[in-house]
């Protein structure tokens, strides 16, 4: 019987199913550390920091691409293509407004992300609507060093939802799930 | 205290977003690690994966051509490429719980919800260096094993046959291995 070599998976199979454990080619980067050793996470969020500055001028950016996905729906209608520049736009400021120091606009962002891809399919949506969100973000964003920004964002974020939720439900047959599933992997502290 | 070699590990990374490349490039280099290789869309990525031949994988879900999952499915082809076993941590924006499971069954080994955090990425990282789980292969899916829990009192149906050997006990890497000084 020949021998199996060191770097290829061991193969156990059964029924209906074949267990694999590859060779663990990452192990070579386990390594015991001092415990006073610099933290990796510690120098991470230094670099990070390090790079804050650019954070806002990107931020700017970003709006300017929504803006632009936006225009280029009122000048030439809801494509296939138009449509999904927009959601895009507004997944990423979803997903990097809080990493650029924005929190506030990432839940308007997500509301357009919401309207946008829980409407039926072929589903005209209001560009007002659609106006409204983008306006939104922008002004979030804009007024974000002001006194009253918070309070003002969760105003207009709140009520973005509201018309959302109840356009969405018009279109779905009176049916709205807006659910936020939480997550089923495990987070770590601080994360 | 274990930690990981970063400068041991070869990472790609693929968002269509130049921002979010750099948040990452940044992070990674923060950690240690030299070798980043960035790909700005599902199928620049399948190319610099069959080129650089990375360790991990960190992927955006929406990209334009094909995206993060239809790449991930690329990835875990037997026989397709070079290192179909190779962990692939998802980050995104997407959240929801059905997009989690969408993602866990096409393949992907961790999910990472933005916003990011250092911490965030590190502990994904970690876990697939130090606790790596077996790969199953059936009619319908190849992937990294997603029972990540043994449960002695589960009643439901039994999904996989093949008896006893069907649950893989999962030891973790950091209580067994020995680590070189």
């Amino acid at each position: 019987m020949a021998s199996r070599k060191k770097d290829e998976p061991v193969v156990t199979t059964h029924a209906d199913h074949d267990v694999i454990v590859p060779p663990n080619r990452l192990r070579k980067a386990l390594r015991r550390h001092a415990a006073d050793s610099i933290d990796p996470v510690a120098r991470a969020e230094q670099a990070l920091a390090a790079l804050s500055t650019e954070f806002s001028g990107w931020m700017d950016s970003e709006c300017a691409r929504l803006d632009a996905a936006r225009l280029a729906i009122r000048d030439k209608g809801m494509s296939a293509r138009a449509r999904e520049a927009l959601f895009h736009a507004a997944h990423d400021i979803k997903g990097e407004a809080e990493t650029f120091g924005f929190p506030l606009a990432a839940a308007a962002a997500a509301s357009l992300c919401r309207l946008l891809e829980d409407v039926p399919e072929g589903q005209p949506i209001p560009l007002i609507l659609i106006d409204q969100h983008v306006d939104a973000v922008r002004a979030i964003v804009r007024e974000h060093a002001q006194p009253d920004a918070e309070q003002m964002a969760t105003q207009l974020t709140a009520k973005l939802r509201e018309v959302t939720a109840d356009f969405l439900r018009s279109v779905n047959g009176g049916q709205d799930e807006d659910v936020q599933s939480p997550p089923t992997v495990p987070h770590a502290a601080g994360n | 205290m274990i930690r990981i070699d970063f400068n041991r590990l070869r990472f790609l990374v693929i968002d269509d977003n130049a921002h979010m490349r750099r948040i990452l490039r940044t992070l990674l280099h923060g950690f240690g690690a030299r070798e980043v290789y960035e790909a700005e869309d599902g199928a620049a990525g399948l190319e610099a994966f069959t080129h650089n031949i990375p360790d991990i994988v960190i992927t955006d879900w929406a990209m334009p051509i094909f995206d993060g999952l239809e790449l991930t499915q690329m990835i875990r082809q037997p026989g397709a490429n070079a290192n179909p076993y190779v962990p692939i941590i998802m980050l995104t924006g997407h959240s929801e719980k059905k997009r989690v499971m969408a993602a866990r069954d096409c393949g992907v080994t961790e999910f990472l919800a933005k916003p990011i955090s250092a911490n965030g990425l590190y502990q994904r990282i970690l876990n697939v260096v130090a606790n790596p789980r077996p790969f199953i292969k059936t009619r319908t899916y190849f992937g990294p094993d997603r029972r990540r829990l043994v449960n002695p009192n589960y009643v439901g149906p039994e999904r996989r046959k093949g008896g006893k050997a069907e649950v893989i006990p999962q030891q973790s890497l950091l209580e067994r291995v020995k680590v070189a000084e």
